[in-house]
């Protein structure tokens, strides 16, 4: 082609929480190994639509662009996926940018993840160390619970998951997959097993485990391939498990 | 007894070991943070974290680290307290392994290590090749914890914009800005500590995130706050060329076994696969036989440039050569590279376990920022602390890769206890502090924002910004001739210049980032000369910076600390000498035998 | 910070009784009563010997009640109020386990209008003394043929999904292969479902016996 290739970007902008969305078009120069990121920047340096109106730089999370931060989660033709890993090249155009749906919207494409910090803390997603003084080395860990415990401990937080899952809406405060998977990772390490039992209580509360309804979608599109329905399923096992021997048992 | 209170700018690894120290003293604290922090910057580290276990039985010890790390920063690091830090490597290595990092494990289910640059030693722990997200992970679970307990209070999404400082030169708190609501505040605290990490951005492109800007490091100075050898640059020398990132392919891959070459025939036209060992330029380890391909950066870095730019042999004529790992097995490849190998699958489409990577160097850290006393991470301004790699402390003129986790978290860990101690003692803590003093900073701060949102100019900042990146990026990162510095600092005055004419194409109030962006960019104009100014004043070559017109290393004139100094609204350079009471400076040749 | 273990919610215990119910007592009696009712297969007094034989169970009225009738209850009317609080997105991600999603939740609501219809004629209006001939004259009816094939079809694939459903959400299928190897039976137990249940329909409707063969030779 001699003329310069372009590419066509449909963003819909939304000036705050409760203003009307609208659409914008842009057209933009195609570059290689172009990718969403690159497209918002474009707007940004120029913003102005495709039939010449004047309008504002596009509000968006971004931080790393390696796809590890895990901030730049958006709808990209409809799918929940990374801005930054998103290549131009292998996408439909119009490419259509939407902030994720299942978030309250802040502006434009950002959106308020604050809820799955909050289901961080409610299922103490954590190891409760006695303190940062030397008390010497840690446990012995197998380097089979280390290859199963590493892909879970790789998650971003990017509410991918969430976004896909038809069990995550305004009726419905499901914690998500990231969440359980999070409990898996926990009760693997052997002192984080420790506090196994107050972890699985938490899930096994209003919007906890039983809410996921196997519809395994999260699974697809987990940017880091974290495998969430399995963390389910084990989690989901050892919940119930706690739940009839402490009735049965005490 | 009055309740102290403490203040933590920036949310990384140095930032969270900060937090949770003061949190353990059952002090208060704020923690403040640009993104959540669990998106900080520290989650691109890939490698790993030094530290002299001798693990593998090959005698290592804590003096050889202490010895590696001096040398390889070219002995400009004071040496009192890198020597702590690598006393410390071990503890930290055992306080993350017990806070459930994922390390990747030996058999017997310990901890495994991998070589790293600049050493000869097994001495890298190591999460596959995320270490520094699984680091950040496991102290953003301590601060979580802290903070469900109510000891540590999040302000996410606010960004710092200046400190608060009364008459006395006292740091009593911070002003900063709601990301959201454009709100500016000032939060009274008795000590801010302050670990605000990179500026990457000030080079437009580098590994780094796309808050490493420096800004509040270049704020901080022109309220007093020294910075110390801002020209020292480290350039990562494998990393994949994009047009928005450069993105990091960590030293681990070379720690693994994974080699750098290009075809020794610049005409070569074969897929690189099929290119017999006899033709291929293995030059890193033609040159340094003893170290190899796992030679400190700076040097690595330099290799690379030569055989681009003097020899010709780049791929294809192209700034690029080959990092190949396609010899080591598959298994291996997975287990201990993944995270950096399916970067570069995602975003080139092509499988690095099969063909060779394309790469070249890009600006990765600075050595450079605060200046802090040999102590314990306190500024030159009462009351505000620096730690991680916002500060200068541990490097000296080139870091070895897989000590700034280390560096992070022992400065963090200082820097906590030290604010604590400080806020203590004071007579008379913030809540004494005239409130004028605090609303005269958010007036100012107010303005600033009143102005910027309101002038009417013709200049893009955005575009600033790029041409910025590309002055700082040719003339100040790897090769640096005092002909190109200064035209590059004339470069510089004229962006400042055009900077007060710029238009914000998004005057709105709410989530403007477009403002939040033309804050940053004043302030890495400031930052930006500093690096410059201070690489045109230092006529020698000493680690990561090299002047082809001062080839060696001067220590009698310049075995010095760089101290800039905000003076009258202008730079100033002083220089202080260098602690050097633990290992005399020799030379640093990792051609020959060490 | 003590672990003891507070409570699981009561939502968390529905569920998991509505998913429980599912499989037992109400599958069990699907396959219970497609084991009886292929009685038919065979020969029409065959059933009617079978359907007597259930007629007359003691504590009949209790087993029907608590066995199947109020399960079954809660298993649909639980099942409702979980699809209302679901939001489908089939157009946007049609994934196979997300179409099974929604078609678990239009197979239910099917299954359960049709166990409802067929429960109100076969077993109130017949005052559970329903005999092959009683059967075999509705199927004649081309509606209620219609309606007993879609039901039994959609019931069929709701218990094999469920099946599946089943095994992965109760941690027995836990890993992707084992999730696939749960699939692959939830498919047969649909499949085989679906198939009985035709041949039932079948034999009344056209009054087949290919069973008939085993009856001794008068």
């Amino acid at each position: 082609m001699s003329e310069t290739k372009q590419v066509m970007v449909k963003v819909k902008r939304q000036a705050g929480p409760k203003e009307a969305a609208r659409w914008e078009e842009f057209s933009l120069k195609w570059r290689p190994s172009m990718n969403v990121i690159i497209c918002l920047r474009d707007i940004a340096e120029n913003p102005v639509t495709r039939d010449g109106k004047k309008t504002t730089p596009i509000s968006y999370d971004s931080n790393c662009l390696e796809e590890i931060c895990g901030s730049c989660a958006m709808l990209i033709n409809g799918r929940a996926r990374m801005a930054c890993s998103a290549l131009v090249d292998q996408l439909e155009q119009p490419i259509r940018i939407e902030p994720m749906s299942k978030f309250p919207l802040v502006r434009d494409l950002i959106v308020d993840r604050q809820f799955m910090f909050e289901s961080l803390k409610r299922v103490k997603a954590w190891i409760p160390i006695d303190g940062t003084y030397h008390l010497g080395e840690g446990p012995r860990v197998s380097p089979e619970i280390q290859e199963k415990g590493y892909p879970l401990s790789n998650c971003i937080t990017c509410g991918n998951c969430l976004e896909v899952c038809p069990q995550v809406n305004e009726h419905n405060q499901f914690v998500g997959a990231a969440i359980i998977s999070q409990v898996r990772l926990f009760n693997m390490h052997p002192t984080g097993a420790m506090n196994k039992s107050e972890r699985l209580s938490a899930l096994m509360g209003p919007g906890g485990i039983q809410e996921c309804a196997n519809a395994q979608n999260c699974v697809h599109v987990c940017p880091k391939g974290i495998p969430l329905t399995e963390s389910i399923a084990e989690v989901n096992r050892d919940a119930w498990k706690q739940a009839l021997l402490g009735w049965l048992v005490g | 007894m009055r309740q102290p209170k403490i203040i933590v700018v920036g949310g990384g690894l140095a930032g969270l070991m900060a937090t949770i120290r003061v949190a353990e003293a059952g002090i208060p604290v704020d923690l403040f943070s640009i993104v959540p922090v669990k998106r900080s910057h520290s989650v691109c580290a890939q490698g790993g974290i030094n530290a002299a276990k001798n693990q593998k039985g090959e005698g290592d010890t804590v003096d050889k680290h202490f010895d590696d790390t001096i040398y390889g920063g070219d002995f400009l690091a004071n040496q009192p307290l890198v020597k702590r830090m690598c006393e410390a490597a071990p503890g930290i290595i055992d306080l993350l392994d017990r806070m459930g990092v994922m390390f990747n494990r030996t058999p017997e289910g310990l901890l495994d290590y991998r070589r790293f640059g600049g050493t000869l030693y097994h001495r890298t722990a190591f999460a596959g090749a995320t270490t520094g997200q699984q680091l950040l992970y496991a102290l953003d679970e301590q601060v979580r914890r802290h903070e469900f307990e109510g000891k540590v209070k999040k302000f996410e999404g606010v960004t710092f914009l200046s400190a608060v400082i009364d008459e006395g030169g006292v740091c009593r708190g911070i002003c900063a800005m709601d990301l959201r609501s454009s709100e500016v505040k000032t939060y009274a605290a008795d000590a801010v500590i302050f670990a605000t990490g990179g500026n990457g951005a000030i080079f437009g492109r580098s590994t780094n995130s796309v808050v490493c800007t420096g800004s509040a490091q270049a704020a901080l100075f022109q309220q007093g706050v020294d910075y110390a050898n801002g020209e020292f640059i480290q350039v990562h020398p494998t990393a994949i060329p994009g047009e928005d990132k450069l993105r990091l392919m960590s030293e681990s891959a070379r720690g693994e076994g994974g080699r750098v070459w290009v075809p020794r025939n610049p005409a070569e036209k074969r897929a690189p696969r099929s290119i017999p060992d006899a033709e291929r330029f293995y030059f890193l380890e033609e040159w340094y036989p003893k170290y190899g391909n796992l030679v400190p950066r700076d040097i690595a870095t330099r290799a690379i440039h030569r055989i681009v730019y003097q020899e010709k042999l780049g791929i294809d004529g192209q700034p690029a050569v080959y990092l190949d790992v396609t010899h080591i097995p598959r298994e291996t490849l997975d287990r201990k590279l993944e995270g950096i190998l399916e970067i570069y699958e995602k975003f080139l489409g092509v499988d690095p376990r099969v063909e060779p990577m394309r790469v070249f160097p890009a600006m990765h850290y600075t050595m450079g920022g605060i200046w802090v006393n040999g102590e314990d991470q306190a500024s030159n301004v009462p009351g505000v602390y620096a730690a991680g790699e916002c500060e200068y402390q541990y490097h000296g003129a080139n870091r070895l890769g897989a000590n700034s986790l280390v560096s992070c978290i022992f400065g963090g860990g200082i820097a906590g206890p030290a604010a604590v101690k400080y806020a203590k003692n004071l007579e008379k803590g913030a809540e004494s502090t005239a409130s004028a003093v605090f609303d005269s900073e958010k007036k100012r701060q107010e303005e600033k924002n009143q102005k910027l949102i309101s002038q009417d100019g013709s200049e893009n900042p955005i575009i600033i910004w790029r041409e910025l990146g590309e002055v700082m990026t040719e003339h100040v990162t790897v090769t640096r001739i005092n002909r190109n510095l200064q035209m590059a600092d004339g470069k510089i005055r004229a962006l400042q210049e055009r900077y007060k004419k710029i238009n914000l194409s998004d005057r709105t109030k709410w989530s403007n980032q477009t403002l939040n962006f033309a804050r940053e960019l004043e302030n890495m104009i400031i930052l930006a000369r500093v690096v410059t100014l201070g690489a045109l004043a230092r006529n020698e070559s000493r680690g990561a910076h090299y002047k082809p017109d001062f080839p060696e290393r001067d220590d009698v004139n310049w075995l010095t600390t760089t101290r800039a100094k905000w003076v009258n609204n202008d730079i100033q350079l002083a220089y202080e000498p260098v602690d050097i009471s633990l290992i005399k400076p020799r030379p640093r040749r990792y051609d020959a035998v060490k | 910070m003590s672990a003891t273990a507070t409570q699981p919610d009561s939502s968390y215990l529905l569920r998991k009784l509505h998913s429980f119910t599912g499989l037992l007592p109400v599958g069990a009696f699907l396959a219970e009563h497609f084991w009886s009712n292929s009685a038919a297969l065979v020969s029409a007094e065959k059933y009617n010997a079978t359907s007597e034989e259930l007629q007359t169970i003691p504590f009949r009225l209790i087993v029907e009640w608590g066995g199947i009738f109020l399960p079954l209850l809660f298993h649909g009317g639980y099942g409702i109020y979980i699809w209302l609080r679901g939001k489908s997105n089939v157009s946007a991600y049609p994934w196979v386990g997300n179409w099974l999603y929604l078609a678990q939740r239009y197979t239910g609501i099917i299954a359960f209008a049709y166990i409802g219809w067929h429960l109100y004629t076969e077993r109130w209006l017949t005052h559970g003394k329903s005999t092959y001939a009683n059967v075999a004259e509705d199927m004649q009816n081309p509606w209620y043929l219609v309606f007993f094939i879609v039901g039994v079809l959609a019931s069929s694939f709701h218990l094999g999904v469920g099946t599946w459903n089943f095994l992965c959400k109760w941690g027995l299928a836990a890993t992707v292969k084992a999730q696939q190897a749960a699939g692959r039976f939830g498919a047969f137990v649909g499949v085989a479902f679906s198939v009985v249940g035709i041949l039932i329909i079948l034999s009344f409707r056209f009054d087949w016996h290919p069973f008939s063969a085993y009856l001794p030779t008068k």
